[in-house]
């Protein structure tokens, strides 16, 4: 007499054809004295034949496109791939970022230069001529400071 | 349809869905083949790595739609068991067929989101036979549930038939699904099952017989 574990063995490997001659016939005797068993069995055979006829399903045409755009993807963003992935940016960003950076120099080296210049050109310190008249009227000339 | 081997089919083939067990000098030579893709992704060919998607997509893709349910959750899953596979080729050590490997992965990818899934309350919003494309998409074999019987009426009954199968194999237990699609829906032999799943082989024959069982009672009503 078997378990009920064993006989769910048997029946897995009898319904597949996976049981070895012996056991395949001990198996038909046991089928040949039990109508309930064979009522099972054909229920069993049924259900299996009706899932196996179910429509075979495809992937979408584009899913290993998808695939591989998502490998690039992370490939991308992993760190061993981020060097790659600046290298490959398109054209036009790189030169955004070339015309950025050179328009940043520029300009720092604007600044730097500019307080130089206007110390440079600074007009000596000036004051009204010694012209009464003139500076009456407000129109006197100035003379720079001599130092 | 026990005999359908994936490791056998061809990118061409792969479309038409096979249903014949391939002879074993077959068999073998899609072994060297996957050998070879392997070694090539393993140097970074890309063009290897598309090439060996487009052998499997159709049985991963139908793996996860069968285990999830739902065709857009499906492809992401199938996506992302290729990536997967992708990422851990240097630690596949080549033991055993690479498809049993990869079968491996797609299968503990699907379980890991079923069960992040169901955190969600997740629930199937499209049943699998919905879409057009899971009917076969035309070119394939398939012989239909309505084929069997003629007349208008009966291939509405055999289409209400399939929804009701795909319906409840989708309820059940996740492990009794998953060994529904590998045995009887994509055939795989009980050695390539062990390798997947790594059950004892009287864990398997035990636990896919309840599995048919189940589905059996589920079916009772359509069966009589």
């Amino acid at each position: 007499m078997n378990s009920p574990e064993q006989s769910a063995e048997l029946m897995s490997a009898y319904l597949d054809a996976e049981l070895e001659g012996d056991e395949a016939e001990a198996f038909d005797s046991l089928l040949a004295d039990s109508p309930e068993l064979r009522d099972e069995l054909e229920d069993l055979r049924k259900v299996m034949q009706l899932v196996a006829e179910l429509p075979e399903v495809e992937a979408p045409e584009d899913f290993a496109d998808k695939v591989t755009r998502r490998l690039r993807r992370r490939q991308l963003l992993a760190p061993e791939g981020a060097l790659m992935g600046l290298i490959s940016l398109p054209f036009q960003v790189l030169s955004i970022i070339v015309i950025l950076t050179a328009a940043g120099l520029y300009m720092m080296a604007q600044l730097e230069r500019r307080p130089a210049k206007i110390e440079r050109d600074q007009p000596a310190v000036q004051v009204p001529v010694d012209d009464p008249e003139a500076l009456r009227s407000g129109e006197a000339p100035l003379r720079p400071i001599e130092r | 349809m026990p005999g359908k081997d994936a490791a056998s089919v061809t990118a061409a083939e792969s479309q038409s869905a096979p249903t014949v067990s391939p002879p074993p000098d077959e068999r073998s030579a899609a072994d060297v083949r996957d050998r070879r893709l392997v070694r090539r992704i393993r140097n970074g060919d890309d063009r290897a790595f598309e090439e060996l998607v487009r052998i499997y997509q159709n049985r991963i893709f139908g793996l996860t739609l069968r285990m999830i349910g739902n065709r857009q959750e499906a492809e992401d899953l199938a996506q992302e068991v290729f990536l997967t596979v992708h990422k851990a080729i240097a630690s596949y050590r080549g033991e055993g067929r690479f498809y049993t490997w990869l079968y491996r992965i797609a299968s503990n990818t699907c379980k890991n989101r079923i069960k992040y899934l169901r955190g969600r309350n997740f629930h199937r919003s499209v049943p699998v036979e919905d879409n057009p494309e899971a009917q076969g998409g035309g070119d394939g074999p398939v012989v239909p549930l309505q084929s069997q019987i003629a007349g208008p009426e009966a291939m509405a009954q055999g289409t209400r038939l399939q929804d009701a199968i795909s319906r409840e194999l989708a309820n059940l237990d996740p492990e009794h699904r998953l060994l529904i699609v590998l045995r009887d829906i994509q055939g795989l032999s009980y050695s390539d099952i062990l390798r997947i799943t790594g059950l004892q082989e009287g864990t398997l024959k035990s636990r896919l017989h309840r599995a048919r069982v189940a589905l059996k009672d589920r079916l009772a009503d359509y069966l009589k």
